[in-house]
């Protein structure tokens, strides 16, 4: 309740505040940027006599906003946290959006008041900032400033180009590291591991699997210490609902996640998902489940807060989301001791016919870090950048100070000490908060799991080995069950794709003018309200409502709006890839 | 400097006597008199251009493109278009008809319930037990509305709600109602939540309207053998008369602009069709998508029919009821 108070006023503070910075905001916003665009044009001339890569020390504060919520932040006040500030001088004064919020509501006042942050982590809105002029090309401080970033990016530096049309560096792609190889699968369709213990490890691969454990279990146990215990449960408050109601639509037909848009791999031509009719199949099944009673009757009603409380009740027998979605929740069941109640990962399709392709790689195409025209010293930032993309900088990010978080054993090799590992994984909140461990992801480029540093060591902590180790007793007798290793193990693997030449879609810039916007809202409106409503209608409904909702879509202009992405998809596949059209 | 204002009336007055120059005189001389107090008000008129009349400015917006990285010089200016665009979209009629419905009902009952609840307060006698549900009873307004918001949810719920609990065991239903899923419930449930959170807060202006009733009155019915009904009736009720006016008048003004502060809290996506109001409606389809000049459009749109709103009830009650606040 705490935290989501805060969020909701925070967000309405906000929000009464909007109609002054937009009605009145905008004569010092021009100002602002003009002045500012002059900073953003100077700084090799007032740092040309430094040595163009050596570090500066002294003293530097650099203000930044986080479109994700961070709610173990310190304040660098953490082991890692000082030990950043004592090698480099830089403290960030960092914000971060509260609660789900994504940077949805902060991101576009920014841009309308011109009030940004030195350094911003924008997420999906990072358009809205280009598009006012906000946000500087980095193509010339990398080039001059930043050769671990360079290192780090090698051939992928031409992906980090913002459009065919402005082959600008807006920012540097830091949420996700660089030959990334997945060790293990954290999304699919979950299932707790007492089900899969007592139901004897039955095989999960079609949705009909899945339905029937769930229906076998709760009939065998249909209350969870004194509460009902729910079969399946949803969260489908605000953007969520794409992560565990629409989303898995495409996971479990065997297409890859492009966002709300299907595309044909092809063709490259767009259209919005839930034309597929092989979609429409799965929200019958969905329609279904609801109305066995097995798909919570307060899937569409609960708030983010209760959905999650739920999960940490433990009576919560399946999910079907991503571990980052649902994980305070199960972190609460991690510290209370109640493993059995944690979940396990399945690949879970339509039918035999399909393949989940969570595993397809997209190469580098991630969010990342946006230097803004108010920063002042934006040299001094992009090299703060580039030491922490360094060697030094990224184990530091990932591993921590050696002695105080990892030692290095007689063979060279890193290993993390008993009582961090532990820690991270039984008592997250805490330990992060005093270590400031994965506190400093986004803050630089960085390589995945799998890759190794010149020490033979792997630059993250997560390598096959430290995943097991990582695993409770509960999670890992399933395992043993499925006679996997990891639950990636059950999953189709990387090499059964090709390489997606258009990256990751759901991160492709979309214009902030004109209508496509406004279509893509409308759409989004009507998505939001109509899904729920076939999933809870009759199931002899169920087809009515649903083609009702498709018609619905064309009228408010989805094929004008799809046909606006197909242009942009091209575009982007010749930037990478120089085929043309 | 009297002297020569003095002089300057006496001259005009010789010129023209005529009662216009009169009362103009007459107005500059209570000033005057009244420098203090006319200083002292200062601040707030100052307040007020700048919070309510120098962002109006900003009005012109909605004739333009706007976008905000540019200067006001290089805005392109659209006419219309943007307006042509609110008064075309289906979108715009639901949420207005949403706003006006929520409204009109929170004006009926904010009205009705809490001048009730001052009149039947002011008959109890012992003032412990009246003080004490006073307290009680304005303490959720001071509760913000995020709270509200769950515990709505939570009265309400399916698994464990009171309300539903309450109606199986009276057998009124065999199953639980999901209230919060149905758009048909969802203005009704946001009438009674307002009216729980503000009911004790909207009475006390009303219990000090009481108090200022005189007492003489009272006795004077009560020699003439007017019961309690009849005295709240005939001696409460008309007492209190012109500061329900003044409010009710003052409420007509925002029948249109009533904010979505509970609309967003109790809303999910299954009842958008109902809880959607102009407010959220211009945060989603203006600014949350860079489209500032059309979030201005609907500002004004409101702006606009809450003053002919507020003038039109001024005008009614003064011609009917010989009560206005202007």
């Amino acid at each position: 309740m705490n935290r989501k108070s805060t969020k909701t006023i925070f967000t309405l503070m906000l929000m009464s505040s909007m109609l002054i910075a937009g009605c009145g905001g905008n004569n010092n916003n021009a100002a602002n940027n003009t002045t500012s665009n002059n900073t953003g044009n100077t700084p090799a001339a007032s740092n040309a006599a430094a040595d163009d890569t050596a570090l500066d020390t002294s003293p530097f504060t650099i203000s930044f906003f986080g479109g994700d919520a961070s709610p173990n932040w310190n304040k660098m006040q953490d082991e890692v946290g000082k030990a950043i500030t004592e090698k480099t001088g830089v403290t960030i004064e960092a914000e971060f959006d509260v609660g789900s919020g994504g940077g949805d509501q902060k991101i576009p006042m920014m841009a309308a008041s011109g009030d940004v942050p030195d350094l911003i982590f924008a997420k999906g809105n990072l358009s809205t900032l280009v598009d006012a002029g906000l946000i500087i090309d980095m193509t010339e401080l990398i080039d001059k400033y930043a050769p671990n970033l360079k290192k780090v990016y090698g051939e992928n530096m031409g992906r980090l180009k913002y459009s065919l049309d402005d082959q600008a560096i807006y920012q540097i792609p830091t949420n996700m590291g660089v030959g990334q190889q997945a060790f293990d699968a954290t999304g699919g369709f979950e299932i707790q591991h007492r089900v899969l213990k007592e139901l004897g490890y039955p095989e999960v691969k079609t949705l009909a699997d899945y339905e029937k454990v769930l229906k076998d279990y709760v009939a065998l146990h249909p209350e969870t210490d004194g509460q009902p215990t729910i079969p399946l449960t949803l969260n489908a408050d605000d953007w969520k609902i794409m992560i565990t109601v629409t989303n898995p639509a495409f996971t479990t037909t065997g297409a890859p996640d492009d966002g709300e848009y299907y595309v044909d791999p092809e063709t490259y031509e767009a259209q919005l998902h839930y034309k597929r009719p092989a979609e429409k199949e799965y929200f019958r099944w969905l329609n279904g489940m609801y109305a066995q009673g097995l798909l919570d009757k307060d899937t569409f009603v609960q708030k983010d807060d209760q959905y999650k409380a739920k999960v940490a009740s433990g009576r919560v027998l399946g999910l079907i989301s991503q571990e980052w979605e649902y994980s305070d929740g199960e972190n609460a069941l991690k510290a209370a001791g109640k493993d059995e109640y944690t979940y396990g990962h399945f690949p879970v399709t339509l039918s035999d016919e399909y393949k989940d392709h969570s595993f397809m790689q997209t190469g580098i195409d991630g969010y990342g870090l946006a230097i803004t025209t108010a920063a002042k010293d934006p040299v001094r930032i992009i090299k703060w950048l580039d030491w922490m993309s360094s060697d030094e900088g990224q184990i530091l990010r990932t591993w921590g100070i050696e002695g105080t978080h990892y030692t290095v054993n007689a063979d060279g090799k890193r290993e993390v000490l008993p009582e961090i590992s532990d820690g991270l994984a039984n008592d997250t909140a805490n330990t992060q908060k005093k270590t400031g461990i994965g506190q400093y992801l986004i803050f630089g480029a960085r390589y995945g799991d799998g890759v190794k540093d010149s020490t033979d060591n792997y630059y993250t902590t997560s390598f096959p080995d430290q995943i097991v180790a990582s695993y409770s007793d509960a999670e890992k007798e399933s395992l043993a069950g499925y006679k996997a290793t990891t639950w990636k193990d059950l999953f189709p693997k990387e090499d059964e794709f090709p390489i997606k030449e258009t990256g990751a879609l759901y991160n492709l810039p979309v214009p902030t003018d004109g209508q496509y916007q406004v279509i893509y809202k409308k759409t989004q409106d009507i998505i939001r309200k109509r899904i729920p409503e076939a999933i809870l209608s009759k199931p002899a409904d169920f087809d009515k409502v649903y083609d009702a909702f498709l018609a619905e879509l064309d009228k408010a202009g989805a094929q004008d709006m799809e046909k606006e992405f197909t242009e942009l998809v091209k575009k982007r596949v010749t930037l990478w890839t120089g085929k043309t059209f | 400097m009297k002297a020569l204002t003095e002089n300057g009336v006496t001259a005009n007055e010789s010129v023209t006597p005529r009662p216009p120059a009169k009362r103009n005189s007459g107005f500059w001389k209570s000033v005057l008199q009244q420098k203090y107090l006319y200083l002292m008000s200062l601040p707030f008129v100052i307040w007020v251009f700048i919070f309510s009349y120098v962002p109006i400015w900003g009005w012109l917006m909605a004739f333009q493109n706007y976008k905000p990285a540019k200067t006001f010089g290089e805005q392109k200016w659209v006419g219309l278009d943007n307006f042509k665009e609110l008064f075309h979209d289906e979108r715009f009629y639901l949420v207005l008809r949403n706003t006006l419905s929520m409204s009109i009902l929170g004006l009926i009952f904010g009205f009705v319930v809490p001048i009730t609840f001052a009149i039947m307060l002011n008959e109890l006698r012992g003032s412990i037990f009246k003080r004490t549900v006073q307290t009680v009873s304005y303490l959720p307004h001071f509760v913000s509305w995020v709270v509200v918001g769950g515990i709505v949810y939570k009265t309400l719920a399916i698994d464990g709600g009171i309300v539903n609990d309450l109606l199986m065991w009276l057998h009124i239903t065999d199953e639980p109602i999901q209230f919060m899923a149905q758009g048909k419930y969802f203005w009704g449930i946001l009438t009674a939540s307002d009216i729980w959170k503000e009911t004790g807060w909207g009475a006390i202006i009303y219990l000090a309207a009481i108090t200022g009733i005189d007492k003489e009155l009272y006795e004077a019915a009560k020699v003439d053998g007017a019961g309690r009904i009849k005295q709240a009736f005939n001696i409460t009720l008309p007492g209190i008369r012109s500061t329900v006016m003044v409010l009710l008048i003052m409420n007509i003004g925002h029948l249109i602009g009533i904010g979505f502060e509970k609309q967003f809290q109790l809303q999910n996506n299954l009842v958008t069709d109902y809880s959607e109001v102009l407010d959220l409606y211009a945060l989603k389809y203006g600014i949350q998508i860079m489209r500032f000049s059309y979030g201005t459009a609907i500002s004004m749109f409101t702006s606009v029919v809450s003053v002919i709103l507020l003038f039109a009830a001024n005008g009614l009650m003064k011609k009917f009821t010989k009560e206005s606040i202007m």
